[in-house]
């Protein structure tokens, strides 16, 4: 046995760094919810300025929480206890640095993009192709910084929240490339390189694992290290963890189809979905049982610790949380919740509840840790605690009651067996008080946070003039490191494979264990994606089905700079009440040139599959300039400027060279885009006068969005005079 | 030929017994590796972690309250 004791310390600089990032970048997450929140409340807050849209901003927000808010939070916690649990300083101070600052640039480099209306479209990866490169670049050299710190540790077991963080680290890489992959058709701009069915399946197959393996799994991490750190007793079930660990891992990465349970994706894979996400009920659970359990014989301490509060309230939440998510995900309450802002309650009570108050009570035990000073104000917590669950309860019950409302409304029929409410702005009507109720909630989150940020940066402020940084002391790790509680030593196979010898080794292999999570990942995603994508029977295609012009292109490309999917979605599903208020349901081969797929996931407006034609290109016109001058009711924000800016119809020709890379049968677009752009252009311009509209649309960006909006639905009308090919013959 | 088609002719539906089974056997596997003998102590030992490491000691209640 070795006894060679090594002294050395622990990089708190850069815990800091990521703390101060987590709670500035949670204000400027919240306050930007709040922003859309009253858009949607009121339409005047888009304040006529396009970089200040709902559809600019609100990816914004869901950037800025996930990644920036709740980012920064993994990184502070997972900063702090691999170090500990791991008895070593991080492997370079100079990764953690770059993996530090980068971050950050990433964030700033988010929030100047988005709201200029550079996006993919794609929920929570919006991020245009540089920014993901960077993100890439960034994440290794996390990875890097952390598998070296396991190299070198001095504590052989790894406890189970490293093994959280390195599922989150593996899961969110795999993730993060596979989704992102896309073609270039300029500094900013990009197509996936999936299409339709297959690039719904590859988003909601990331959007999901987003959800599970950057929101839920780190913060597991830290909720099984902060927790036993805050109650000063160790987690109630050591076994349950690892259950817990295995049966996420197993069990997550197939759930991700029930995001799409009625679209055009094909039914084997919306059931497997559903399966799974029932099953993770279980484990998810378990976590949860295991966490308020730990409390055991220490409930007296809640009372009197604003740590344990926060930790306690977290964890109900994520229990809350993941049973509404599998119950969510069974078909027929999928069927009523979707497209509703039930979604967005069950999403709020996640992201405020569990990630909020997990990082408020982390921070809040780190904080006179860190900046070697008491906290400031025990009754400042608590008092942002009861504010901040106020806020909560209030945003929820509004929302729940919102999503329900309106899930009711779009699918009630009257005694004659019409639609009851076939006006859609009847239905976003009716939400607006709970639309203000969530924005009373949302403000009390808020200042809460305020009072939070406040009390951390006078706990700050009583920092000594220069930190204490201490030395700790350990052995080195070593092969024939003593083994304090060493399994029954036996004799023959039987005996060594129950002795756990294996198993002991096994867990002490961190290589071993990490190419275990990359294969429970990889074979549960592959097992999913490759019949989507091999196999043709799953999107039949559809022989009037044909790519959009040139200018229809450069239009779907202005619908998504303008954020419209957010509002928006373009799926009718196969459901009476669907078919009744929007056309015929949407079939796979609809979509098979859509580079990104516009889905959508949400209705606070129609959905836009069948729209093409409906309207005269004038009332188009008019209604994007003053969407109330129209439609009385609407919350749309105005979009005037289509109609004052020029279309750049010379840098079509890089977009329709982009589609053919990725095999779009463009025929005479492929040298004559802007041409044919302008010819259609003119067209548009010239109707839309003799209309009695305004003269001179015909080179402005408007007439681009027109022509994309009346070709939507259009190829699917002509299928009667054109048959249906599919894997096993002709469909009538 | 395309890989489409041949994925396409080639019956792939029993994969899915051969996935369950799989599945079944990993998560034997992973009640196996709780329940196995000698575990107990382990596992008790490794629940402590978080509380053996060196935390800093916390500095004195504020007096703010």
């Amino acid at each position: 046995m070795s006894s060679h004791i090594e002294t050395f310390s622990y990089d708190d600089a850069i815990v800091r760094k990521f703390l101060w990032a987590t709670v500035i970048w949670g204000l400027v997450g919240f306050t930007v919810g709040l922003i859309i929140a009253l858009q949607l409340a009121n339409p005047w807050f888009n304040f006529n300025l396009e970089w200040l849209s709902f559809g600019r901003l609100r990816p914004l927000h869901t950037n800025a929480v996930i990644f920036a808010f709740a980012g920064n939070a993994i990184f502070t916690g997972a900063y702090y206890s691999t170090q500990r649990l791991l008895k070593t300083r991080m492997f370079s101070d100079g990764l953690s640095s770059f993996h530090f600052w980068g971050w950050q640039a990433i964030i700033v480099a988010a929030a100047i993009t988005l709201p200029l209306g550079f996006t993919q479209a794609k929920e929570y990866a919006e991020l245009e192709w540089p920014i993901d490169i960077a993100i890439a670049v960034v994440w290794v050299a996390f990875a890097v910084n952390f598998f070296g710190t396991i190299a070198k540790r001095r504590e052989k077991h790894i406890y189970v929240a490293i093994w959280f963080y390195i599922a989150s680290i593996i899961t969110v890489a795999v993730l993060h490339i596979f989704n992102n992959l896309s073609v270039p058709a300029g500094l900013f701009k990009s197509y996936s390189i999936y299409a339709g069915v297959q690039d719904a399946f590859m988003q909601w197959w990331y959007g999901h694992n987003a959800v599970a393996f950057f929101l839920t799994t780190p913060f597991l991490g830290l909720m099984y290290y902060f927790l036993p750190k805050a109650a000063d007793r160790p987690v109630f079930s050591y076994k349950l963890s690892i259950l817990h660990f295995w049966s996420l891992v197993f069990l997550y990465i197939w759930a991700g189809p029930h995001h799409l349970h009625y679209t055009a994706l094909p039914d084997w894979a919306s059931t497997l979905g559903m399966v799974f996400s029932v099953m993770l009920w279980m484990p998810s659970w378990g976590g949860m049982v295991n966490g308020l359990l730990t409390l055991r014989g220490a409930w007296h301490k809640v009372t009197e610790e604003p740590v344990l509060k926060f930790f306690v309230v977290a964890i109900t939440a994520y229990g809350m949380s993941t049973f509404e998510g599998p119950m969510l995900s069974v078909k027929s309450v999928n069927a009523l919740a979707h497209y509703t802002d039930w979604i967005i309650a069950h999403v709020h009570t996640g992201a405020l509840g569990w990630n909020g108050f997990l990082t408020f009570g982390m921070v809040y035990w780190l904080a006179p840790r860190l900046f070697q000073a008491p906290l400031h104000s025990k009754k400042l917590a608590e008092l942002h605690f009861w504010i901040a669950s106020f806020g909560i309860l209030l945003y929820v019950a509004a929302i729940y009651s919102a999503g329900i409302t309106q899930g009711l409304m779009w699918r009630a029929f009257d005694e004659t067996g019409r639609l009851a409410y076939p006006d859609f702005v009847e239905t976003v009507m009716k939400l607006m008080p709970m639309y203000w109720v969530r924005v009373v909630g949302g403000s009390l989150y808020i200042v809460g946070t305020i009072i939070f940020i406040y009390n951390i940066f006078k706990t700050w402020q009583a920092r000594p003039a220069t930190y204490e940084v201490p030395m700790v002391s350990s052995a080195k790790l070593v092969k024939e490191t003593h083994d304090a509680h060493p399994a029954p030593a036996g004799e023959g196979l039987l005996a060594r494979f129950q002795s756990a010898r294996w198993h002991r080794r096994w867990e002490g292999l961190p290589l071993t264990f990490t190419v275990l999570v990359v294969v429970a990942v990889v074979v549960a995603s592959l097992a999913e994606i490759i019949p989507t994508f091999l196999i043709r029977s799953n999107v039949p295609t559809i022989a009037s089905v044909k790519p959009y012009t040139p200018l229809e292109l450069a239009g779907r490309d202005l619908y998504i700079r303008e954020g419209c999917f957010n509002c928006h979605s373009q799926m009718v599903r196969p459901l009476r009440h669907e078919t009744e208020r929007w056309g015929e349901y949407s079939k796979p081969g609809e979509f098979v040139y859509d580079h990104p797929f516009l889905w959508g996931s949400r209705r606070i407006g129609p959905d836009l599959a069948r729209i093409g034609g409906k309207y005269p290109d004038l009332w188009h016109v008019r209604h994007f300039a003053e969407p109330r001058s129209i439609v009385q009711n609407s919350i749309m924000p105005s979009y005037g400027h289509l109609g004052r800016k020029a279309l750049d119809f010379d840098g079509i020709q890089a977009r329709v060279d982009a589609m053919v890379m990725l095999g779009v049968p463009y025929g005479e677009a492929v040298t004559n885009a802007p041409a044919m752009a302008r010819a259609q252009a003119t067209e548009i311009g010239a109707s839309i006068e003799s209309s009695g509209g305004p003269a001179g649309m015909g080179d402005r960006e408007v007439v681009a969005l027109i022509a994309y909006l009346q070709r939507l639905g259009k190829d699917i009308k002509q299928v009667q005079q054109a048959p249906v090919a599919t894997a096993g013959g002709v469909m009538p | 030929m395309k890989l489409v088609d041949v994925m396409s002719a080639s019956g792939l539906s029993m994969y899915a017994i051969v996935a369950l089974v799989l599945f079944v056997a990993a998560f034997c596997g992973v009640l196996f590796m709780i329940l196995a003998p000698g575990a107990a102590a382990r596992h008790a030992q490794a629940s402590r972690l978080p509380l053996d490491d060196d935390a800093g000691s916390l500095p004195l209640r504020s007096n703010n309250d």
